[in-house]
Protein backbone atom coordinates (compact mmCIF):
# COMPACT_ATOMS: atom_id res chain seq x y z
CA UNK A 1 0.00 0.00 0.00
CA UNK A 2 1.40 3.43 -1.00
CA UNK A 3 2.04 6.29 1.37
CA UNK A 4 -0.80 8.24 -0.27
CA UNK A 5 -3.25 5.70 1.12
CA UNK A 6 -1.49 5.06 4.42
CA UNK A 7 -1.44 8.70 5.47
CA UNK A 8 -5.28 9.18 5.66
CA UNK A 9 -5.61 5.85 7.51
CA UNK A 10 -2.92 6.93 9.95
CA UNK A 11 -4.67 10.30 10.41
CA UNK A 12 -7.99 8.60 11.15
CA UNK A 13 -6.28 6.34 13.66
CA UNK A 14 -4.79 9.39 15.39
CA UNK A 15 -8.22 11.07 15.58
CA UNK A 16 -9.63 7.87 17.04
CA UNK A 17 -6.88 7.68 19.69
CA UNK A 18 -7.39 11.35 20.60
CA UNK A 19 -11.19 10.96 20.83
CA UNK A 20 -11.12 7.75 22.89
CA UNK A 21 -8.54 9.28 25.25
CA UNK A 22 -10.74 12.38 25.68
CA UNK A 23 -13.75 10.22 26.56
CA UNK A 24 -11.64 8.20 29.00
CA UNK A 25 -10.27 11.35 30.67
CA UNK A 26 -13.78 12.81 30.99
CA UNK A 27 -15.19 9.57 32.41
CA UNK A 28 -12.43 9.08 34.98
CA UNK A 29 -12.25 12.70 36.18
CA UNK A 30 -12.40 12.61 39.98
CA UNK A 31 -14.49 15.10 41.96
CA UNK A 32 -14.13 15.36 45.72
CA UNK A 33 -14.35 18.03 48.37
CA UNK A 34 -11.71 16.44 50.57
CA UNK A 35 -8.00 15.82 50.23
CA UNK A 36 -6.48 12.44 51.02
CA UNK A 37 -3.22 13.23 52.83
CA UNK A 38 -1.07 10.38 54.14
CA UNK A 39 -4.07 8.03 54.03
CA UNK A 40 -6.56 10.32 55.82
CA UNK A 41 -9.28 12.56 54.40
CA UNK A 42 -9.22 16.28 55.30
CA UNK A 43 -11.20 19.28 54.18
CA UNK A 44 -9.21 22.31 53.02
CA UNK A 45 -10.31 24.24 56.11
CA UNK A 46 -8.95 21.46 58.34
CA UNK A 47 -5.62 21.44 56.49
CA UNK A 48 -5.34 25.24 56.68
CA UNK A 49 -5.95 25.15 60.42
CA UNK A 50 -3.34 22.40 60.86
CA UNK A 51 -0.27 23.71 59.05
CA UNK A 52 1.76 26.92 59.13
CA UNK A 53 1.20 29.54 56.44
CA UNK A 54 3.84 30.11 53.74
CA UNK A 55 4.11 32.55 50.87
CA UNK A 56 6.40 33.17 47.89
CA UNK A 57 7.11 36.06 45.52
CA UNK A 58 6.05 38.85 47.91
CA UNK A 59 2.82 37.01 48.78
CA UNK A 60 1.89 36.44 45.12
CA UNK A 61 1.51 32.79 46.07
CA UNK A 62 0.30 32.01 49.57
CA UNK A 63 -1.00 28.92 51.31
CA UNK A 64 0.24 26.38 53.83
CA UNK A 65 3.72 24.87 54.11
CA UNK A 66 3.77 21.38 52.60
CA UNK A 67 6.57 20.14 54.87
CA UNK A 68 4.72 21.28 58.00
CA UNK A 69 1.52 19.71 56.67
CA UNK A 70 3.25 16.36 56.34
CA UNK A 71 4.61 16.54 59.89
CA UNK A 72 1.18 17.55 61.28
CA UNK A 73 -0.50 14.67 59.47
CA UNK A 74 1.76 12.15 61.16
CA UNK A 75 4.65 11.51 58.78
CA UNK A 76 7.69 10.27 60.70
CA UNK A 77 11.23 10.36 59.30
CA UNK A 78 10.00 12.62 56.50
CA UNK A 79 13.38 12.77 54.76
CA UNK A 80 13.16 9.01 54.11
CA UNK A 81 10.02 9.34 51.96
CA UNK A 82 9.00 10.72 48.61
CA UNK A 83 5.67 12.53 48.16
CA UNK A 84 3.31 12.10 45.21
CA UNK A 85 0.83 14.90 44.59
CA UNK A 86 -2.11 13.77 42.43
CA UNK A 87 -4.55 16.08 40.67
CA UNK A 88 -8.19 15.36 39.83
CA UNK A 89 -7.26 15.15 36.14
CA UNK A 90 -4.75 12.36 36.81
CA UNK A 91 -1.68 14.62 36.63
CA UNK A 92 0.80 13.69 39.33
CA UNK A 93 4.30 14.64 40.37
CA UNK A 94 6.61 13.01 42.89
CA UNK A 95 8.92 15.24 44.94
CA UNK A 96 11.50 14.85 47.69
CA UNK A 97 11.42 16.14 51.27
CA UNK A 98 13.82 18.93 50.28
CA UNK A 99 11.28 20.05 47.67
CA UNK A 100 8.45 19.87 50.23
CA UNK A 101 10.42 22.30 52.41
CA UNK A 102 10.11 24.79 49.54
CA UNK A 103 6.51 23.96 48.68
CA UNK A 104 3.11 25.29 49.56
CA UNK A 105 -0.49 24.24 49.06
CA UNK A 106 -2.78 27.06 47.99
CA UNK A 107 -6.45 27.43 48.91
CA UNK A 108 -7.46 26.41 45.37
CA UNK A 109 -5.66 23.05 45.95
CA UNK A 110 -2.69 23.91 43.72
CA UNK A 111 0.91 23.15 44.71
CA UNK A 112 3.73 25.64 44.17
CA UNK A 113 7.41 24.88 44.69
CA UNK A 114 9.93 27.71 44.77
CA UNK A 115 12.76 25.34 43.76
CA UNK A 116 10.97 23.45 40.98
CA UNK A 117 9.69 24.33 37.48
CA UNK A 118 6.05 25.08 36.69
CA UNK A 119 5.52 21.47 35.64
CA UNK A 120 5.40 20.67 39.37
CA UNK A 121 2.36 22.85 39.89
CA UNK A 122 -0.31 20.20 40.34
CA UNK A 123 -3.79 21.71 40.08
CA UNK A 124 -6.86 20.58 41.99
CA UNK A 125 -4.91 18.14 44.19
CA UNK A 126 -6.98 15.25 45.53
CA UNK A 127 -4.22 13.10 47.09
CA UNK A 128 -0.83 13.58 48.71
CA UNK A 129 0.66 10.13 48.97
CA UNK A 130 3.63 9.35 51.20
CA UNK A 131 5.85 6.62 49.75
CA UNK B 1 25.68 30.85 -0.96
CA UNK B 2 22.90 28.26 -0.80
CA UNK B 3 24.17 27.23 2.63
CA UNK B 4 24.00 30.82 3.86
CA UNK B 5 20.41 31.10 2.62
CA UNK B 6 19.57 27.90 4.49
CA UNK B 7 21.08 29.20 7.75
CA UNK B 8 19.36 32.57 7.34
CA UNK B 9 16.10 30.65 6.80
CA UNK B 10 16.61 28.68 10.03
CA UNK B 11 17.24 31.91 11.96
CA UNK B 12 14.25 33.81 10.57
CA UNK B 13 11.74 30.96 10.93
CA UNK B 14 13.08 30.10 14.41
CA UNK B 15 12.89 33.74 15.48
CA UNK B 16 9.31 34.09 14.22
CA UNK B 17 8.25 30.92 16.05
CA UNK B 18 10.06 31.95 19.25
CA UNK B 19 8.52 35.42 19.04
CA UNK B 20 5.05 33.92 18.63
CA UNK B 21 5.60 31.59 21.60
CA UNK B 22 6.86 34.39 23.86
CA UNK B 23 4.38 37.12 23.00
CA UNK B 24 1.23 35.48 21.58
CA UNK B 25 1.65 32.27 23.64
CA UNK B 26 1.88 34.28 26.88
CA UNK B 27 -1.26 36.24 25.96
CA UNK B 28 -3.15 33.01 25.24
CA UNK B 29 -2.02 31.52 28.57
CA UNK B 30 -3.12 34.66 30.42
CA UNK B 31 -6.53 34.31 28.75
CA UNK B 32 -6.71 30.69 29.99
CA UNK B 33 -6.84 29.35 26.45
CA UNK B 34 -5.18 26.04 25.46
CA UNK B 35 -1.99 27.83 24.43
CA UNK B 36 0.09 24.71 23.86
CA UNK B 37 -2.22 23.14 21.29
CA UNK B 38 -2.96 26.49 19.60
CA UNK B 39 0.71 27.45 19.32
CA UNK B 40 1.73 24.02 18.00
CA UNK B 41 -1.23 23.65 15.64
CA UNK B 42 -0.97 27.12 14.12
CA UNK B 43 2.52 28.60 14.49
CA UNK B 44 4.81 25.59 14.89
CA UNK B 45 3.18 23.45 12.20
CA UNK B 46 2.53 26.45 9.92
CA UNK B 47 6.06 27.85 10.03
CA UNK B 48 7.76 24.45 9.86
CA UNK B 49 5.59 23.27 6.95
CA UNK B 50 6.31 26.52 5.10
CA UNK B 51 10.05 26.20 5.69
CA UNK B 52 10.10 22.50 4.73
CA UNK B 53 8.14 23.00 1.51
CA UNK B 54 10.30 26.02 0.62
CA UNK B 55 13.80 24.72 1.36
CA UNK B 56 13.07 20.95 1.11
CA UNK B 57 16.06 20.18 3.35
CA UNK B 58 16.02 17.69 6.24
CA UNK B 59 17.50 19.01 9.46
CA UNK B 60 16.17 22.53 8.98
CA UNK B 61 13.22 22.18 11.38
CA UNK B 62 15.45 20.81 14.16
CA UNK B 63 17.52 23.99 13.74
CA UNK B 64 14.40 26.17 13.73
CA UNK B 65 13.31 24.50 17.00
CA UNK B 66 16.70 25.24 18.56
CA UNK B 67 16.50 28.94 17.60
CA UNK B 68 12.88 29.25 18.80
CA UNK B 69 13.68 27.40 22.05
CA UNK B 70 16.68 29.67 22.65
CA UNK B 71 14.46 32.72 22.20
CA UNK B 72 11.95 31.25 24.65
CA UNK B 73 14.75 31.05 27.23
CA UNK B 74 15.17 34.82 26.94
CA UNK B 75 11.54 35.35 27.91
CA UNK B 76 11.24 33.37 31.11
CA UNK B 77 8.50 35.39 32.74
CA UNK B 78 5.59 34.34 30.58
CA UNK B 79 5.57 30.87 32.07
CA UNK B 80 7.88 27.98 32.78
CA UNK B 81 10.78 28.73 30.47
CA UNK B 82 12.61 25.43 30.87
CA UNK B 83 9.52 23.35 30.04
CA UNK B 84 8.58 25.58 27.09
CA UNK B 85 12.09 25.72 25.65
CA UNK B 86 12.49 21.93 25.89
CA UNK B 87 9.06 21.40 24.29
CA UNK B 88 9.85 23.76 21.39
CA UNK B 89 13.23 22.15 20.67
CA UNK B 90 11.68 18.67 20.84
CA UNK B 91 8.84 19.72 18.52
CA UNK B 92 11.30 20.96 15.90
CA UNK B 93 13.24 17.71 15.98
CA UNK B 94 10.08 15.59 15.90
CA UNK B 95 8.65 17.51 12.93
CA UNK B 96 11.89 16.91 11.06
CA UNK B 97 11.88 13.18 11.82
CA UNK B 98 8.17 12.70 11.05
CA UNK B 99 8.27 14.62 7.74
CA UNK B 100 11.40 12.73 6.69
CA UNK B 101 9.64 9.49 7.70
CA UNK B 102 6.67 10.27 5.45
CA UNK B 103 9.10 11.41 2.70
CA UNK B 104 6.45 13.04 0.52
CA UNK B 105 7.26 13.88 -3.05
CA UNK B 106 6.89 17.66 -2.92
CA UNK B 107 7.29 18.04 -6.67
CA UNK B 108 3.97 16.26 -7.03
CA UNK B 109 0.76 18.19 -6.24
CA UNK B 110 -0.73 16.80 -3.03
CA UNK B 111 -4.48 16.26 -2.81
CA UNK B 112 -6.46 18.06 -0.11
CA UNK B 113 -6.97 14.70 1.67
CA UNK B 114 -3.22 14.13 1.85
CA UNK B 115 -2.61 17.70 3.03
CA UNK B 116 -5.27 17.42 5.75
CA UNK B 117 -4.03 13.98 6.81
CA UNK B 118 -0.49 15.29 6.97
CA UNK B 119 -1.73 18.17 9.13
CA UNK B 120 -3.42 15.79 11.57
CA UNK B 121 -0.41 13.47 11.82
CA UNK B 122 2.17 16.24 12.14
CA UNK B 123 0.26 18.40 14.62
CA UNK B 124 -0.77 15.48 16.85
CA UNK B 125 2.55 13.63 16.89
CA UNK B 126 4.61 16.81 17.29
CA UNK B 127 2.39 18.08 20.13
CA UNK B 128 2.11 14.75 21.98
CA UNK B 129 5.79 13.94 21.43
CA UNK B 130 6.88 17.38 22.65
CA UNK B 131 4.60 17.04 25.70
CA UNK B 132 6.05 13.64 26.63
CA UNK B 133 9.66 14.79 26.12
CA UNK B 134 8.97 17.79 28.39
CA UNK B 135 7.39 15.60 31.06
CA UNK B 136 10.56 13.48 31.08
CA UNK B 137 13.27 16.13 30.73
CA UNK B 138 11.86 18.85 33.01
CA UNK B 139 11.96 16.62 36.14
CA UNK B 140 15.35 15.24 35.06
CA UNK B 141 16.79 18.78 35.04
CA UNK B 142 15.14 19.62 38.39
CA UNK B 143 16.02 18.49 41.91
CA UNK B 144 12.92 16.28 42.19
CA UNK B 145 13.97 13.70 39.60
CA UNK B 146 11.93 11.76 37.06
CA UNK B 147 9.45 9.06 38.08
CA UNK B 148 8.11 6.89 35.26
CA UNK B 149 4.80 6.20 37.06
CA UNK B 150 4.05 9.95 37.07
CA UNK B 151 4.24 9.91 33.27
CA UNK B 152 2.38 6.63 32.69
CA UNK B 153 -0.74 7.67 34.65
CA UNK B 154 -0.88 10.94 32.71
CA UNK B 155 -0.55 9.40 29.22
CA UNK B 156 -4.36 9.38 28.55
CA UNK B 157 -4.52 13.14 29.30
CA UNK B 158 -1.57 13.83 26.99
CA UNK B 159 -3.14 11.77 24.19
CA UNK B 160 -6.45 13.58 24.70
CA UNK B 161 -4.89 17.06 24.72
CA UNK B 162 -3.30 16.44 21.31
CA UNK B 163 -6.73 16.19 19.67
CA UNK B 164 -7.16 19.97 19.50
CA UNK B 165 -3.72 20.38 17.90
CA UNK B 166 -4.63 17.69 15.34
CA UNK B 167 -7.90 19.45 14.45
CA UNK B 168 -6.03 22.74 13.97
CA UNK B 169 -3.44 20.94 11.84
CA UNK B 170 -6.24 19.89 9.45
CA UNK B 171 -6.56 23.56 8.49
CA UNK B 172 -2.96 24.80 8.91
CA UNK B 173 -1.16 22.47 6.49
CA UNK B 174 -3.64 22.91 3.56
CA UNK B 175 -3.49 26.70 4.13
CA UNK B 176 0.32 26.62 3.85
CA UNK B 177 0.15 24.49 0.68
CA UNK B 178 -2.37 26.99 -0.76
CA UNK B 179 -0.11 29.94 0.13
CA UNK B 180 2.76 28.18 -1.62
CA UNK B 181 0.80 28.37 -4.89
CA UNK B 182 1.38 32.13 -4.84
CA UNK B 183 4.93 31.98 -6.05
CA UNK B 184 6.49 34.68 -3.87
CA UNK B 185 10.23 34.85 -4.32
CA UNK B 186 12.56 37.30 -2.65
CA UNK B 187 15.53 38.46 -4.68
CA UNK B 188 18.98 37.64 -3.27
CA UNK B 189 19.74 41.34 -2.93
CA UNK B 190 16.97 41.83 -0.37
CA UNK B 191 16.82 38.28 1.04
CA UNK B 192 19.52 38.74 3.68
CA UNK B 193 18.51 42.23 4.86
CA UNK B 194 14.86 41.09 5.15
CA UNK B 195 15.57 37.80 6.99
CA UNK B 196 18.14 39.34 9.33
CA UNK B 197 15.97 42.39 9.92
CA UNK B 198 12.89 40.32 10.79
CA UNK B 199 14.97 38.03 13.05
CA UNK B 200 16.60 40.96 14.85
CA UNK B 201 13.21 42.62 15.34
CA UNK B 202 11.78 39.44 16.93
CA UNK B 203 14.72 39.15 19.35
CA UNK B 204 14.65 42.86 20.25
CA UNK B 205 10.91 42.78 21.01
CA UNK B 206 11.20 39.62 23.16
CA UNK B 207 14.23 40.89 25.11
CA UNK B 208 12.64 44.34 25.59
CA UNK B 209 9.45 42.65 26.78
CA UNK B 210 11.47 40.64 29.32
CA UNK B 211 13.29 43.75 30.59
CA UNK B 212 10.00 45.65 30.93
CA UNK B 213 8.41 42.78 32.88
CA UNK B 214 11.40 42.67 35.27
CA UNK B 215 11.44 46.44 35.84
CA UNK B 216 7.73 47.17 36.06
Amino acid sequence: MGKDRLLPIFALLILLIGSVSSIYVYATQATTNTLLVNGQHYTMDQLFSLAQPRSFNESQYSGIALDDLMLKTGVVHPEQHTYTLKGADGYEKTVTWENMKNGLLMKDKESIFSDLPKAFRVKNIITIEVK
Amino acid sequence: MKNMKFIAGIIVFGSLWGFAECIIGSLLRDANLPAGALMTGIFAIGLMTLSRTTFRQPGMQAGIGLVAGALRLFNPFGGCFICSAIAIMAEGLLFDLIWTGFSLNLKKTQTLTIQASLGICLAYLVYVGGYIVTQILTPVFSSAGFYLENLIVFIPQILASGLLAALIGVVTVPVVFTLKKFDITIRDRVYYPVTMGVSALCWVIVITNTILIVWL
